[in-house]
């Protein structure tokens, strides 16, 4: 069941496909409902990350998941990396594209870190221009992630989930909800979820991410790292609730078996089944 | 100064500032300026958050790194911790990422490797040579893996061709293939690290090739005699194989590899073949 604005389907409870997992999920082809890729793996390459691909995309629905997009980002889009998303997009008929609300560097330096926008009127006006063109290339949904952040700019005009409410409307884009990341921001700004989930257009949610983190006590850090703790399920179920989206778990470092990753992914059920869409 | 609500700082200028206070070689965002562009926290001061993308930054590309070259980060570590990481903070600086994508980010290490300076490590000097050709070997193996695939030449096309084309015939190599010349012997020392688990200690000197290749999917290495390279070498280049056998007795000096050359090419052809070394024969 699906009730966003794009009719774009809920695929079940799916998992990031990670190298490690591989060999498995080619021999013993397990019964996952869908993946995840991270975009960037399969470009820049003509060789063995496109033929395992190749194979996970005969079998299983797919969505790509980029982090190089920085749709916020004051540099010129870059044309070569849009073009080589698109062919990507096109060899894995992947049903949505995502990507996160962030920027990654500027003036030609690239941090490969997802690093937190300004909110203000300006940068909300850059990002819904760079959304629009984004999206004439692709052909496809782009979805936009709200990231983990550690710093606010003292110049922000808006509240984050304001600002992603209205790019959303503005640039009439998807939007990937991570509710760990609420979390992890809310810990670290101080503010409370239901302020985040109060703002969110859930209609233009068509996918879920949840994910375990690492807490330091002063801080949080997104790290994909561990099993997803209840406070986070909790807001997963919440969230299934008002979208009733594919659900999917991130778990990028200090990756276990893929019984065991995909064990935490099925917990969902525990909090989605009392949270059913009506 | 914090701007006063309602005129924010214009993007562009903020974006400039964060990423010249994140990857500066000398980011010296001291405090006050960081008070200027990010609010604190709850818990933490403006600076101590923002620190956390500082020190993220060198981290995630150190990660890739140690990714790209693990038999060169153990080598560096065995008796000078922190030496490996030292390298990468040097090299992050000097060849920063302009790409959307890492695949391609660590390919300057082996020169890199004769050039870099370690303050707190005089003693890579001594081993830049040697890290220079063990990263030279790493990278040819991601290379090698994001080669293109193309299926190999067929071992019946081979037994297929008239035998007075053998000489005139030009073999087209395979995009997922290197051959490299080594001063150390680097390759004896990946499978002492890779597959026997022991770190060894930086080697003598002693010249030698090795060919990096692809075949199923598999990512292999093969060490080259001087005599197989002098074949190897010019077909892998274009040149028909009697064009390649004149260049091994031009240029060859050693009786003993030509007696070598002379005894074994099938042997070492079919193998090459095998290996997938080739994708086609063009023949005269
Ligand atoms: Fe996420």
């Amino acid at each position: 069941m699906n009730r966003n604005r794009f009719s774009l389907p809920n695929l079940g409870i799916g998992l990031g496909l990670r190298t490690v997992h591989y060999a498995h999920i080619l021999e013993h082809a397990p019964a996952v409902d869908w993946f995840e890729i991270l975009s960037e793996n399969y470009m820049q390459t003509k060789g063995r990350p496109l033929h395992f691909l190749d194979r996970v995309a005969e079998r299983y629905p797919i969505a790509m998941h980029g982090v190089s997009l920085s749709i916020g980002g004051t540099d010129p889009l870059d044309r070569a990396y849009l073009a080589e998303l698109k062919a990507l997009r096109d060899r894995t008929k992947a049903l949505w594209v995502s990507d996160h609300l962030c920027w990654t560097g500027v003036a030609g330096k690239n941090t490969h870190d997802l690093l937190p926008l300004p909110y203000t009127e300006e940068s909300l006006r850059n990002v819904v221009s760079r959304v629009k063109q984004v999206q004439d290339v692709l052909g496809a949904p782009l979805a936009l992630e709200n990231p983990s952040t550690y710093v606010e700019y003292a110049g922000n005009t808006m509240k984050e989930w304001d600002f992603l409410a209205a790019l959303a409307s503005e640039a009439d884009c998807a939007l990937l909800l991570d509710v760990n990341n609420v979390y992890v921001s809310a810990y670290n700004h101080g503010f409370e979820p239901a302020e985040y989930f109060a703002a969110i257009p859930f209609d233009r949610v068509v996918q879920l991410h949840v994910s375990g983190h690492t807490n330091h006590g002063t801080h949080i850090v997104d790290t994909h790292i561990g099993p997803v703790i209840d406070p986070v399920w909790e807001l997963l179920g919440e969230a299934y609730r008002k979208t009733g989206s594919s659900i999917l778990l991130e778990w990028d470092a200090e990756i276990p078996s893929f019984e065991e990753t995909h064990a935490d992914a099925l917990r969902a059920k525990e909090f989605i089944t009392t949270a059913e869409p009506k | 100064m914090k701007p006063p609500l309602g005129a924010p700082p214009p993007l562009r200028d903020v974006q400039v500032w964060t990423i010249g206070a994140i990857t500066g070689v000398e980011a010296d965002a001291d405090s006050r300026a960081v008070e200027r562009f990010v609010t604190a926290g709850p818990r933490l001061s403006a600076a101590e958050r923002f620190d956390i993308y500082r020190s993220g930054y060198h981290a995630r590309l150190l990660e890739c790194l140690l990714d790209d070259y693990p038999v060169l980060a153990a080598v560096l570590d065995r008796d000078d911790d922190g030496q490996f990481a030292a390298l990468c903070r040097a090299y992050v600086d000097r060849h920063p990422s302009a790409s959307p994508n890492l695949n391609a980010f660590g390919r300057h290490m082996a020169s890199f490797c004769r050039e870099a300076k370690l303050a707190a490590f005089p003693g890579f000097a001594a081993r830049s040579s040697f890290a220079s050709d063990l990263a030279a070997l790493e990278w040819a193996l991601v290379e090698v893996l994001h080669a293109e695939t193309a299926p190999p030449l067929d071992i019946a096309a081979l037994q297929a061709m008239p035998p007075e084309s053998w000489t005139s015939a030009r073999f087209i190599r395979s995009d997922a293939l290197r051959l490299l010349r080594f001063e150390y012997p680097v390759n004896a020392v990946f499978i002492a690290n890779r597959i026997d688990e022991v770190v060894p200690d930086v080697p003598p000197p002693s010249p030698n090739a090795v060919a990096v290749y692809r075949r199923d999917m598999q990512l292999w290495r093969m060490d080259l005699t001087p005599a197989m390279l002098g074949v190897l070498e010019p077909l892998v280049d274009g040149k028909s194989l009697g064009e390649a056998l004149e260049t091994v007795e031009a240029e060859c000096t050693d009786p003993e590899v030509l007696a070598q050359t002379g005894a074994n090419l099938m042997v070492w052809f079919r193998e090459w073949v095998q290996a997938g070394f080739f994708t086609r024969v063009v023949l005269g």
